[in-house]
Formats: C-alpha cells, sequence, structure tokens
C-alpha cells in the first residue's frame, strides 16, 4: 500500500541542493573533553520536546559549541522536520546500528548554523528494533566528537524513552502548567533515578492566565517536581510557525521565545544569566528535604 | 527540653516562642558541645515552621553533630495550635459519601461471593495486593520501612509492619502498610495503612493533601484544603465507617509486634 | 445489543486524545447514551483527572486483568451523568507491558456488553500501548491539530488503522482561524486532503479549555465554554445525523459540508 508523503513546501522553497557528505568526523578538531549527554524529555507528549530540543542544539551551536541531536523517536520522526532537514536526511540511526553506513554518513549537517548535526529516527521501523546497549554504544561515540549530544525522547515510558535515557548522563525535563503534565514529569522523573540529573523546563505559560487563576504558575508546578528551574518559556504564535516551516525560533533574532531558548543555552553551558522568571520552590518539604539530604 | 527517648533525642520547641526555645537549645549545645555529637534527634514543633526558622534549627543541630531525624507537631496545651478544631469527620463531599456507598456495596458483593464460595474474591479491600507485601522468609520484614526522599507519582511501597517516609509522597504514588503511616512531608498520592485489616492504623502527615485514604477496608477520597497547613492524623471513627481527620498531637507511637495481642 | 467500541488515538502527542475522549464520552452521556471510558495509558494515567475523578479510583484495569477484582468494581461512575458515565482507569504504578492485546481486548468485549459505547483513550505513540488500545476497538477516531508533526504522525498511524482494517474518522483539534487565514497555520480542508480521511469534527484553540481539564470539569457541564456544544455535535455526527461544520471564518468550508452530507 502506498503510504502517502507528506510534503510540505516552505515559503521559500530553496533550491535542490547535492547533499555533500560532510568531511569525515575524525579529522576534524576533536573537543578537549567529553561531550555532555542531555535527554530531552517529559512522559506527556506535545509539551515541547522536540521544539526544545531542536532550538537549543540552534543556540547551543550558535555558541560555537559542536552539537549532535539525535531523533529518538523511531517510527514517528519529527525532529527533522522541526529543523527543515527532512528534505536533506538520506540514512537513519537504525542505518548506522545496523552497519549499513557509517556515522559520518549518516549525519546531517545544518548548513544554517555549521557546527550542529542531526542523525534522523527512522520513520518506517520500530522503537523495539533499536537495543539498548547499542544506543548506550553511538552516543559513547559521539560524545567523544562533539561537546554536546542532545536526545529528543519521545512521549512515554515505553521502549523508545528507555532507550533515549538509557545514554544520557543529564536530562532536560519539559513540563507545561497543566495537572496532567505535571503527573506525568512526576512519573518520569523518578524512572530517570539517581544515575541522571534533571532540570526543569516549564512551556506556554501564560501569565495573564496564571494571574486570573486559570493556570498553574510555575511555582504550582515545582512544588511537585522539586526540580532545579532551568528556564521558562511563553506561548507563542510564532513557535508553531516556526516549527511548522523548519525554521527554529532560536535563529530568529526577533523572537521573544527565541531569545529564552539562547538563555536556556547559555544557562547549560555554565552562564550565570539572569534568573529564570519564577521563585524557587519553597515548599515546606523542600526547606526540610534539603536538611534531610533527601534527595529530590 | 532536649530528651532522651528510646529512639533517639527528642528536642522540643513547642510551648514557648521559638526564639526562646532557640537560645535555649544553643546554650544547652554549647555547655557540653560534644555530648550529643552522633545523636540523632527529633524535633518537636508547635506548627510548621518558616524557612529561617528550620535553617537555624538545622544549621545549629548541624554544628553539635546531630542527625536530624524527623520532625512533628505537638500541642502541649500551654500553646494551642494556631487553628485548632475539634476532631472533625473527614470533609467527605458528596462524591466521597457515595463513594463509601460503593464500596459498601462492594463489600457486600465480596461477602456473598465468599458466602458462595467464590474463589476470585479480590483480596485487594482485605488484604495488601500481593506482589508487594510479603516479605521473602529469608529476613523478617522490617518492621519499620523507612524511606528518605520524595516519592514520585509512579512508584510505591509496601510492608507489612509501618512505613515511615521522610519526603514528600507526590500524587500518583502510593503506600500500602499493615501497620500506619507516618509523612514528615506533603502527602498527596494514596495511603493505605492497616491493610490487612488493622482498623487502629493511622495515617499521619506534616502536610495531610491525600488523593485517597484507607484504613482497613474504608477508602475515603481526598478532601479539599482550607488554610495552612498542619500536621494532621487519620484514624477510623468509633463508628467505623468514617476516616477521621485531627490536628495531629505527635505521630502516632508505632506498636511493634511484640506489643500487638 | 452491543456497544461500539472506538479507539481515540493520534500518533502525536498531546493534540487532545483524552480531552477529547472524556469531552466527546460526556456529550454522548448527556443524550442518554450509555458511555464506559477506557483508559489504556498504563503508567501515565490521565483519563481519571481530566473527568475529575481521580480521588475515587479502588481498582483499576490491570487487576482486572489479573483478576484480582470484578470490571464492575473497577468501574468508577462519574455521579454527574447518573448512571451513563463510567471510566475503566489505567494502573498508575505499572507499565504498558502488564497488559497484552489479547487480555485488553477481552476486557473491551466484556465492558461492551453493558454500555451503548465503550471509547478507549489511547496513549501517544505507535508502541506497546497503542496496540493494546487498538486491539480492543472496532473503529477509530483519530485527533489531530493543523501541525506539520501532527500530521506527519497521524499519517503514520492511519496507515496502522488501516493495516489492521478499523474504519477511522479524523477531528482536527486547536484550529486557530486567525493564523488559518494569514497563512501561518494549515487549514483544515488541507489536513483532510493530505490524510485522505473523513472529517468528523472541528474544534477551535481555546486556552482555556486547559483550566477545565485541570478542574475534572467536563465541557458539556459547563455552559460558559462554548465548546460543549461543538462536542455534543461530534456527538451527533456520530451517531449518524448530518450536522454542518462550523463556519470558523477560513474560507474553503462549503465544499467540505456537502461531502460531508454525502458520506453520512
Amino acid at each position: 500500500m502506498e503510504t502517502q508523503r507528506i510534503v510540505t513546501p516552505p515559503v521559500d522553497a530553496p533550491q535542490l541542493e547535492i547533499h555533500a557528505p560532510p568531511a569525515p568526523v575524525e579529522s576534524q578538531k576533536k573537543p578537549k573533553t567529553r561531550g555532555r549527554t542531555i535527554v530531552v524529555t517529559s512522559g506527556k507528549g506535545g509539551v515541547g520536546k522536540t521544539t526544545t530540543t531542536a532550538n537549543l542544539g540552534v543556540a547551543l551551536a550558535a555558541r560555537g559549541a559542536r552539537v549532535v541531536m539525535i531523533d529518538a523517536d523511531v517510527g514517528l520522526r519529527n525532529l527533522d522536520l522541526v529543523l527543515g532537514l527532512e528534505s536533506r536526511v538520506r540514512y537513519h540511526v537504525l542505518d548506522v546500528l545496523e552497519g549499513r553506513v557509517s556515522l559520518a554518513d549518516a549525519l546531517v549537517r545544518d548548513k544554517r548554523v555549521p557546527t550542529l548535526y542531526l542523525l534522523a529516527a527512522a520513520q518506517d521501523r520500530e522503537k523495539d528494533d533499536v537495543a539498548t546497549d547499542a544506543m548506550v554504544g553511538l552516543v559513547e561515540q559521539l560524545r567523544d566528537e562533539f561537546d554536546y549530544v542532545l536526545i529528543d525522547s519521545p512521549a512515554g515510558i515505553e521502549m523508545g524513552f528507555k532507550n533515549a535515557i538509557a545514554g544520557a548522563d543529564e536530562a532536560i525535563v519539559v513540563c507545561t502548567p497543566e495537572v496532567a503534565a505535571v503527573r506525568d514529569v512526576d512519573r518520569v522523573v523518578g524512572l530517570l533515578g539517581n544515575r541522571i540529573n534533571a532540570q526543569l523546563v516549564v512551556n506556554r505559560i501564560r501569565p495573564a492566565l496564571v494571574r486570573k487563576g486559570k493556570m498553574l504558575s510555575v511555582e504550582d508546578v515545582n512544588a511537585i517536581l522539586r526540580l532545579p528551574l532551568l528556564g521558562v518559556l511563553g506561548d507563542a504564535a510564532d513557535v508553531i510557525v516556526s516549527t511548522n516551516r523548519g525554521e527554529p525560533v532560536a535563529l530568529d533574532e526577533a523572537s521573544a521565545t527565541g531569545a529564552a531558548y539562547r538563555a536556556i543555552a547559555a544557562r547549560i553551558a555554565g552562564e550565570d544569566v539572569a534568573a529564570p522568571q519564577a521563585a524557587e520552590p519553597d515548599g515546606f518539604m523542600d526547606k526540610l528535604g534539603s536538611f534531610f539530604g533527601g534527595r529530590r | 527540653m532536649i530528651r532522651a527517648k528510646a529512639g533517639g533525642l527528642e528536642i522540643v520547641f513547642s510551648g514557648r516562642p521559638f526564639a526562646d526555645a532557640y537560645d535555649d537549645l544553643r546554650g544547652r549545645l554549647a555547655a557540653s558541645p560534644d555530648f550529643y555529637r552522633g545523636a540523632s534527634a527529633t524535633v518537636v514543633l508547635a506548627e510548621v515552621p518558616s524557612a529561617d526558622e528550620l535553617h537555624l534549627i538545622a544549621s545549629t543541630l548541624d554544628g553539635a553533630g546531630i542527625e536530624w531525624d524527623g520532625a512533628y507537631g505537638l500541642d502541649n496545651g500551654a500553646a494551642p495550635l494556631p487553628k485548632r478544631e475539634p476532631p472533625r469527620d473527614a470533609v467527605l463531599s458528596d462524591s466521597a459519601r457515595s463513594l463509601v456507598a460503593d464500596f459498601e456495596g462492594a463489600r457486600k458483593d465480596l461477602a456473598g461471593r465468599r458466602q458462595r464460595g467464590e474463589r476470585r474474591s479480590p483480596p485487594a479491600l482485605v488484604a495488601v495486593p500481593p506482589r508487594t507485601v510479603s516479605a521473602p522468609p529469608a529476613e523478617p520484614a522490617p518492621e519499620v520501612l523507612y524511606h528518605r526522599g520524595t516519592l514520585r507519582g509512579g512508584q510505591s511501597l509496601a510492608n507489612v509492619g509501618h512505613i515511615v517516609v521522610v519526603g514528600d509522597v507526590n500524587p500518583g504514588a502510593e503506600l500500602v502498610a499493615g501497620g500506619d503511616i507516618v509523612v514528615f512531608g506533603a502527602l498527596r498520592g494514596v495511603a493505605h495503612a492497616g491493610a490487612q485489616g488493622d482498623r487502629s492504623a493511622r495515617v499521619y502527615a506534616l502536610v495531610l493533601e491525600p488523593t485517597q485514604l484507607r484504613i482497613a477496608t474504608t477508602i475515603a477520597a481526598g478532601a479539599e484544603r482550607t488554610g495552612a497547613p498542619v500536621p494532621e492524623e487519620a484514624f477510623l471513627a468509633e463508628t467505623g465507617d468514617r476516616i477521621t481527620i485531627a490536628p495531629a498531637g505527635h505521630p502516632p507511637h508505632l506498636k511493634s509486634t511484640a506489643e500487638q495481642s | 445489543m452491543k456497544a461500539r467500541r472506538i479507539v481515540v488515538t493520534s500518533g502525536k502527542g498531546g493534540v487532545g486524545k483524552t480531552t477529547t475522549t472524556a469531552n466527546l464520552g460526556a456529550a454522548l452521556a448527556v443524550r442518554g447514551k450509555r458511555v464506559i471510558l477506557v483508559d489504556a495509558d498504563i503508567g501515565l494515567r490521565n483519563l481519571d483527572l481530566v473527568l475529575g475523578v481521580e480521588k475515587r479510583i479502588v481498582f483499576d484495569l490491570v487487576e482486572v486483568v489479573e483478576g484480582r477484582c470484578q470490571v464492575r468494581q473497577a468501574l468508577v461512575r462519574d455521579k454527574r451523568f447518573g448512571e451513563s458515565l463510567a471510566i475503566l482507569p489505567a494502573a498508575q504504578t505499572r507499565d504498558k507491558t502488564a497488559v497484552t492485546e489479547l487480555q485488553f481486548a477481552d476486557v473491551v468485549n466484556n465492558l461492551a456488553e453493558m454500555c451503548d459505547y465503550v471509547l478507549i483513550d489511547s496513549p501517544a505513540g505507535i508502541e506497546h500501548g497503542f496496540r493494546n488500545a487498538i486491539a480492543g476497538a472496532a473503529e477509530a477516531i483519530v485527533v489531530t491539530t493543523p501541525e506539520v508533526s501532527a500530521i506527519r504522525d497521524a499519517d503514520r498511524v492511519i496507515g496502522k488503522l488501516q493495516e489492521r482494517g478499523l474504519p477511522m474518522r479524523l477531528i482536527v483539534n486547536r484550529v486557530r482561524p486567525e493564523m488559518v487565514r494569514n497563512g501561518e497555520m494549515m487549514s483544515v480542508d488541507d489536513v483532510c486532503d493530505i490524510l485522505s480521511a473523513e472529517l468528523l469534527g472541528i474544534v477551535p484553540d481555546d486556552p482555556e479549555v486547559i483550566d477545565t481539564t485541570n478542574r475534572g470539569v467536563p465541557l458539556v457541564l459547563d455552559p460558559a465554554q462554548r465548546l460543549g456544544a461543538i462536542y455534543t455535535k461530534i456527538a451527533r455526527r456520530l451517531e449518524g445525523e448530518m450536522i454542518p461544520f462550523t463556519q470558523l471564518g477560513s474560507g474553503g468550508f462549503f465544499g467540505r459540508l456537502f461531502e460531508a452530507l454525502r458520506a453520512g
């Protein structure tokens, strides 16, 4: 049966380009220290994992870091779409893991930001096709070549999620200000366990609704999650447009959301950027918990 | 106001202004700086302390080498809790009331089926679900299962004896104990005390905001909260069919199996 | 007469499956149908939350499958709808491997003897949980938003549904007419064309919906919510009535309208 191909022409359709494979990765300058491996996850679908992975990738690379993004959503890949690179994807993670192509051939370099690379997911395969230790091995290999390995996790807590977190030391947990999202994210934080350091990004906050009492505040969200807050993002319409067009907002100097992503990237890189919008969680247990050394 | 108890020290702050109690504590510790080193202590407070108060207590105990094990509220009469209310029935909304009626129906259904000799009577209302409670024969189940840290949604703890959590219990998390449940933190998940039928079991928390409470075979949906939280305790009323919540004296004295008849 | 067994699915997470299942179920119940909602998202259950019954869960789907209770005991009735609306909650402390496709289908068939509609809330994705969810169903409702990634995922899911021979209809959720007008968002027509799917409903975007799901209030119960009327229309269409689609102010709907009338 013919599968439908979805082709969404961007507003300014680029000329079809010949895809020249990037120079062999080995010959490029290696970072002095091993790269950081960060999974972007949430449990709940649709909260902005893929958009966040794409924009943080762009923002980190724009600062000069070598960044590779892995789409771990086998069968439902979207990272390439959001980045606008879907027409340039030739090979995917399983092609590499199953030995059909080299890693260098599968990596798609983003022409807008030269140190940014994408390893796409397979669209016609299943998540069970990926073995967890193969995934870990791939991430280990990549961290030798890149400053940041960002892994875009699928929704849920099934095999796809487990594979996505297997290779990561750190996590960025994305949550929207909704009770259902907080519950799912809490579950995921529990599953991340002691090994992975997690930080929180709260997405799609609408301060006006929060003031009217019709939306949870960042404090409400973190009263349950109790994670270090990495950033807070609003709910601007330009994000939808940008994901539809494949132009990450982090590239757009005029976008407030883009600026927020760039600030988060700076924080990830260790800069002391102005404090996130919300104050620290100040529930009783948080004070008590820190005295008991209870882990968050 | 530093008392020695079976499990360690008890440092009582309630009954007078915090500043006085604190100075007193500092004085005592300064007088014998290493006497208490290595001990563990629970702190008795009149109400949920402020961040500064907690910080002072913590740093002082830390300086004296005392490990801080827990805290609970105590009203010794001299300084009443700010919002003292008589023990009240758990505020069962209409939906929760009919919930009790639903469960009544389920219990009758259960009893009927047992009478008819049906094997597949669900044990969940009477006994703890088999997946977690029976301890392996090689080690006896701990009398008290201690857990430090926050329990997240989807996580659960079960013990034939008592359970003490130092941390929060988030919505979606579950505690199932044959004995009592004590949470030094916010209880927002589901807690089932007396899961094997002990109707005298109690649930205590510094902040009692559970999704659902169960004691033996009685179940109550969590009630809406009003006002600032105070430590509270839940137990079965005399009539047996309601779960009652009262501002807590102190956490329940966890009966050891030796004491039970 | 056995119930219609309908799975609500999407592929992409966060497009509104659970909100749709809850509100469509409520709308059917208000119209006098007996409806049972099943949450197939084991480990990440949310249907109970969205309906506001999370405090009344005693047993769940996994305990039914494991024989630790009867299915009737696990059903949580929503008192606001009398006897017409109940939910079989998922387990929270387990994961999706706790139930096989066959077991899930058995439970759904069991439920189908007790009501007019079984609506199954599928988890996101196309993994084990999704396969369980569709195993119990005879029809499908695919929910999508007019965004490329959602459409791409919906396409994949539609393919899987077709493999199983499940007839499906489409709900396009979170449409923003002003963005469609500005060319910043695909129109519903475009979505249906790309997916070659028959339209069941169009739901406009409304940021206040989040508040109703936070509070556990189905939209049909809140007269201040205009979306309640839209779910009622969708319910009626599901029942076979020909109802024109709401003119949302973006072009091209009349063609769709005639098509819908023909399709029935």
